[in-house]
């Protein structure tokens, strides 16, 4: 919200934008079935950058569909900026989504049709607000493609196609982005610069960012991290460095 | 592999269904039209058979040139004293005359109106008592008419109005009406029902009176005494009637003709309805073409990593061929079966327009299913050739490439010369049959491939024009509905050639409707300004059927109306023309009165030129004249109906390009009745005295009319040309109606082309459901989509249908045609486009919007 935008200096401690009591999800019925998370409780407070990480099948994806509000629990409840994202109706949903959610997926995910700036400013668009073009401006130039705002998504490499997918995900100045595997397809010189603008957006506009990844180098950018095994959490908290996160990994 | 091809049929099966319809429908069009010909003509076979049961040898006036559907029918009949001269023929048992005449009575209702649809229909056909063995007669109730006054009529007619024997019927004849005493209900033949024609007997005195043949018969019937076979009593016959103009001919024989003649008539419906069957086969190669192009494009990594797992490029080949026959093949068996559905709607449209069609059940006959399945089974591999050589050129690479969205076809250049050249080409071949001079059904023929070829040739250029028709359309969708209108229009240029091929059936469409919409128009102004010109009198008086002649009592009786100044009746017979090729319809007039009631213009001649026609004399049409090296003076050499010669001096020249009063050649009307054997008139243009109330006048004739001759209809100027309209646009709807499979064919081809395009961006769409895209916003841009895509097709069509009837108009404008631009009828046309469009993206739009934002974080 415009508090991120209005406090841009520093990581703000209190105000809290997500948060979970609870949340379970069961998949299937009977003897098949299985708990992907059990009882999961997290506070995310705003302008922190958290990784939720985990072996696969350990529930970190699912806890963030649930998170994101793609997927319902089993039980338990889920809050959004306030709002309560459990039972919220498909219309309550893209209202949420347009005012407080951004997306960053594996695979980008761009329009093909359209241009890089168009695309960055897309989500404005649908949402039928006018488009501040010196906010976008000022995202082409944070993700470094200024020189290339006219080019279309086949004409860029991953990982510019994935920095137009974080300067959209910023355009509607959203309360939170859920990042899922953000540099899964990239080779590591563009992790790096996707990684640095993500770190940047929560250090220069506050921005709260849960990002899903396997990979501790990707988690090490977190300011904070969040094991996950079992759908349980095993560990949460502070990180500085790849080595720490994967020792939490570990268990240690 | 061809498991393989099986297995991607059966899990696809929406796919599968959408396509196999495009094959289904086309097939049961040719197979239902194939059918419904084959149980008709031999139900004609049938009926003409068991009519001329009893008869070994039949005498007719011999006919030299045959009437037909823009022919007038002859009145030639024999003469009485024919008939001892037969009865006195070696080996004859006995002989009969009989009168079988199908122009010259009207059954009426209570109403006085001519039973039957309102708008002409089935001839009213009068046949005389003949005794056994020769009568086509058996009697379901009552009997044969013993007097006069009486009449038996067949039983549909009988049901249909609800008679009752000894109920009295009114019947208007030569000389007027009269009411007649139903004696029996009759069975024609083997008693099916003759295309929905009335039979109505009567005494042979009365029926000789009644059609004006006093003294005369239609025919005479002979049965062979014992021992004597059918072809001697002929031969027999033939030798003593040597000279007169007559024709012999066995019972079989006659049958044979006879049941071709209407066979004839039939066939010409057989054909249009196969045109039409082929229209809608043609639309459905588009549908087909663009399905397995668009699998084969979204199936790439599949048929890569098969190439990688050692698959050969003819084994790739073999299972897209494999899915297309075996879908072809399920399709066309389905479409054979639905083809007896076909039939039932076909017949009962007929019977709605009054057109019973005699029928002896539905066979599967071995050439129906043959031809068939030979048009599903081409027309669906041949559309799915391209698609499957393009799956032959997927590399085991493409199998690596993570994405699989099937856009950007690539359009070779070799494409666009091929695609440039068969539409040059098909303009060319188009012009040529307009303009090279050929017959019309050569001109029909070239036209109809050459629209094919343009048809194809767009389609596969269509690619590098959708980006400007896309933006004409998408543009003003885009500003009043902003973002979701704009991807609309972006996701039609994704894949300009799918987008082309599937607006392009649409196009097809699009192109006829407007084609003949054109014309319709230009016919209607051509012959409504023509009658501006020509027709100056007050009144024209019509069969109320609208083409049917009237008695030639008519117009005297007309003439008598206290207003009347003028009723100057027409005439029209067949003839041949020496040094003319064909057949020709030469004109009647009356040279004294015709000037008072029209104003001919005159090229060559003046109005004296009429009024002093003499009684040899005749008028010609210039351009006919002209095509055919006449010039005024010249001596013509007519050949009448029964191949008497008759020769006319040319005294004047008219224009006269549609054909109102002169056609070809005009003769004094006297000239056509004495020589011509014609007896009724097609017309009669009357004009009241100066100063004459014309409502007061009109409404005497009117009672006349109404009194004597209920069965003719008067008519003022603004009458007949709204009736000329009307008769226009009802051909026009038929043409709709007959289009209507093709067009509906197109729209699925629009629905699949989105289902299928939905699934592949599915991805997307739920990605832009994340960032906060509503589900009816999803919804809109995919209908958006489909407008868009419908337009194009409709624009283009529109655009095609425009040109080609230009080149037509202008081609036919010997015959007066003038171009006319229905500008209403063509945006109404493009507004049904866009709303189809809608219609057609509603369901692929639902899909599209129920797509969950969860399926944009999965992969594979």
């Amino acid at each position: 919200m415009e508090a991120a935008a209005a406090n841009p200096s520093g990581p703000a401690v209190a105000e809290t934008i997500v948060s979970c009591a609870g949340l379970s999800r069961r998949f299937g019925e009977g003897e098949a079935a299985v708990d992907a998370l059990r009882g999961v409780d997290l506070v995310f407070p705003s302008g922190e950058l958290t990784a939720i990480v985990g072996p696969s099948g350990s529930g970190k994806s699912t806890l963030m569909h649930l998170l994101a509000g793609l997927d319902q629990p089993t039980s338990g409840e889920s809050w959004i900026d306030g709002v309560a994202v459990t039972g919220l109706s498909d219309k309550g949903m893209t209202e949420l989504r347009r005012a407080k959610l951004g997306f960053i997926f594996q695979f980008y995910n761009l329009v093909p049709v359209l241009n890089a700036e168009e695309n960055i400013s897309l989500p404005i668009r649908i949402a039928g607000d006018p488009v501040d073009q010196e906010w976008i401006d000022k995202l082409l130039e944070m993700v470094g493609l200024t020189d290339r705002r006219t080019h279309r998504p086949s004409e860029l490499s991953g990982g510019q196609q994935q920095r137009v997918a974080i300067a959209r995900a910023l355009a509607s100045r959203p309360a939170v982005i859920f990042a899922d595997e953000p540099t899964g397809n990239l080779d590591s010189t563009s992790s790096s610069a996707v990684l640095d603008i993500l770190r940047r957006s929560v250090d220069e506009f506050g921005q709260t960012v849960v990002m899903v990844t396997h990979d501790p180098r990707v988690a090490s950018y977190a300011d904070r991290v969040v094991v996950l095994a079992d759908g349980q959490i095993t560990a949460d908290q502070k990180v500085s460095g790849e080595d720490e996160v994967i020792g939490l990994m570990r268990g240690h | 592999m061809i498991g393989l091809a099986l297995r991607s049929l059966a899990t696809n099966r929406l796919r599968g269904i959408l396509t196999a319809l495009a094959v289904l429908l086309g097939v049961a069009m040719v197979s239902g039209t194939l059918m419904l010909s084959d149980s008709v003509n031999r139900s004609f076979d049938d009926i003409f058979a068991a009519a001329t049961e009893g008869i070994d040898v039949n005498v007719r006036a011999k006919l030299e040139i045959e009437a037909g559907i823009d022919l007038p029918e002859s009145g030639a009949a024999l003469s009485e004293d024919l008939l001892p001269e037969v009865e006195a023929v070696e080996g004859a048992e006995q002989a009969s005359g009989a009168i079988g005449d199908a122009s010259s009575i009207a059954i009426l209702d209570e109403e006085g109106d001519r039973i039957g649809p309102p708008q002409g229909g089935p001839p009213h056909i009068v046949n005389s008592v003949q005794p056994e063995p020769f009568s086509p007669f058996t009697y379901i109730e009552g009997g044969p008419p013993t007097a006069n006054d009486q009449v038996a009529i067949d039983s549909f007619t009988a049901d249909e109005e609800g008679y009752e024997i000894g109920q009295l019927i009114p019947i208007t004849g030569n000389d007027g009406f009269s009411e007649y005493e139903l004696a029996g209900i009759t069975r024609f033949g083997s008693g099916v029902a003759l295309g929905g024609a009335s039979l109505a007997e009567f005494t042979l005195p009365e029926a000789q009176r009644i059609t004006g043949k006093e003294g005369e018969f239609d025919e005479i019937s002979v049965e062979a005494a014992d021992g004597v076979t059918p072809e001697q009593l002929r031969n027999n016959v033939a030798a003593a009637l040597e000279g007169e103009p007559v024709e012999v001919k066995t019972g079989e024989e006659i049958a044979a003709d006879d049941s071709e003649d209407i066979k004839d008539g039939f066939g010409f419906l057989t054909t249009t309805l196969l045109v039409f069957a082929g229209i809608t086969v043609f639309v459905g190669a588009f549908l087909i073409f663009n399905t397995f192009a668009i699998t084969v494009a979204q199936r790439t990594r599949e048929f890569g990593m098969l190439r990688t797992l050692g698959a050969s490029s003819r084994q790739v080949l073999a299972t897209v061929i494999a899915e297309a026959a075996a879908l072809g093949l399920i399709a066309s068996v389905v479409g054979i079966l639905a083809g007896a559905g076909f039939v039932e709607l076909l017949l009962a449209a007929f019977k709605a327009l009054g057109f019973e069609l005699p029928q002896s059940g539905l066979r599967f006959g071995s050439t129906t299913i043959i031809v068939a399945l030979a048009v599903g089974m081409v027309s669906t591999l041949g559309s799915a050739v391209i698609p499957a050589l393009r799956a032959t050129r997927i590399s085991p690479l493409e199998a690596l490439s993570d994405q699989a969205t099937g856009d950007s076809e690539r359009g070779s250049r070799r494409r666009t010369v091929i695609a440039s050249v068969l539409a040059v080409l098909g303009v060319l071949i188009i012009l040529l049959g307009l303009f090279g001079g050929g017959e019309f059904g050569q001109a029909l023929a070239a036209m109809g491939l050459g629209l094919v070829m343009l048809f194809v040739g767009i389609a596969m250029l269509g690619g590098k024009l959708i980006s400007p028709l896309a933006s004409l359309v998408g543009r003003p969708i885009e500003r009043l509905r902003g973002v979701t209108g704009r991807l609309a229009r972006e996701n039609t240029l994704r894949n300009p050639s799918r987008t082309a091929t599937t607006s392009s059936a649409l196009m097809i469409g699009v192109a006829l409707v407007v084609f003949v919409l054109m014309l319709g128009s230009a016919i209607t102004k051509s012959v409504g300004d023509a009658l501006d010109k020509t027709f100056t009198g007050d009144v024209a008086i019509f069969n109320v059927d609208g083409f049917s002649p009237i008695p030639a009592a008519v117009a005297p009786a007309v003439e008598e109306v206290d207003g009347v100044l003028v009723a100057s009746p027409i005439g029209a017979s067949a003839a041949r023309v020496e040094g003319v090729d064909g057949d020709q319809i030469v004109t009647g007039i009356d040279p004294p009165t015709l000037g008072e009631a029209a104003q001919l213009d005159w090229v060559d001649g003046d109005d004296a030129t009429l009024s002093g026609l003499s009684v040899n004399g005749a008028l010609v049409e210039s351009s006919w004249a002209e095509d055919n090296d006449i010039l005024v003076g010249d001596q013509l050499v007519l050949t009448t109906p029964t191949g008497e010669t008759v020769t006319v001096e040319v005294e004047g020249s008219v224009r006269d390009r549609v054909a109102l009063l002169v056609d070809t050649v005009a003769l004094p009307i006297g000239l056509l009745r004495t020589e011509f054997d014609t007896r009724q008139d097609t017309a009669i243009l009357a004009t009241f005295d100066q100063g004459a109330d014309f409502d007061v006048v009109d409404m005497r004739v009117e009672e006349l009319l109404a009194s004597r001759f209920p069965n003719a209809e008067a008519r003022s100027q603004q009458q007949l040309k709204d009736e000329q309209e009307e008769q226009i646009n009802g051909l026009i709807l038929l043409i709709y109606v007959l289009l209507t499979l093709a067009v509906i064919l197109s729209l699925v081809g629009v629905v699949n082309t989105l289902v299928l395009t939905v699934l592949e961006r599915k991805r997307e769409l739920a990605m832009l459901r994340s960032i906060g895209a509503s589900r009816s916003q999803v919804r809109r841009m995919v209908r958006y989509e489909s407008l868009i895509t419908a337009m194009i097709g409709a624009i283009v069509g529109a655009a095609i249908g425009i040109a080609i009837a230009i080149a037509a108009v202008t081609a036919l404008e010997s015959e007066g045609l003038v171009l006319s631009f229905p500008i209403v009828g063509i945006i109404v046309v493009l507004v049904l486009a866009g709303i189809a469009g809608v219609l057609a993206g509603i369901w692929p739009a639902r899909r599209a919007s129920r797509i969950e934002v969860m399926e944009a974080l999965q992969y594979e």
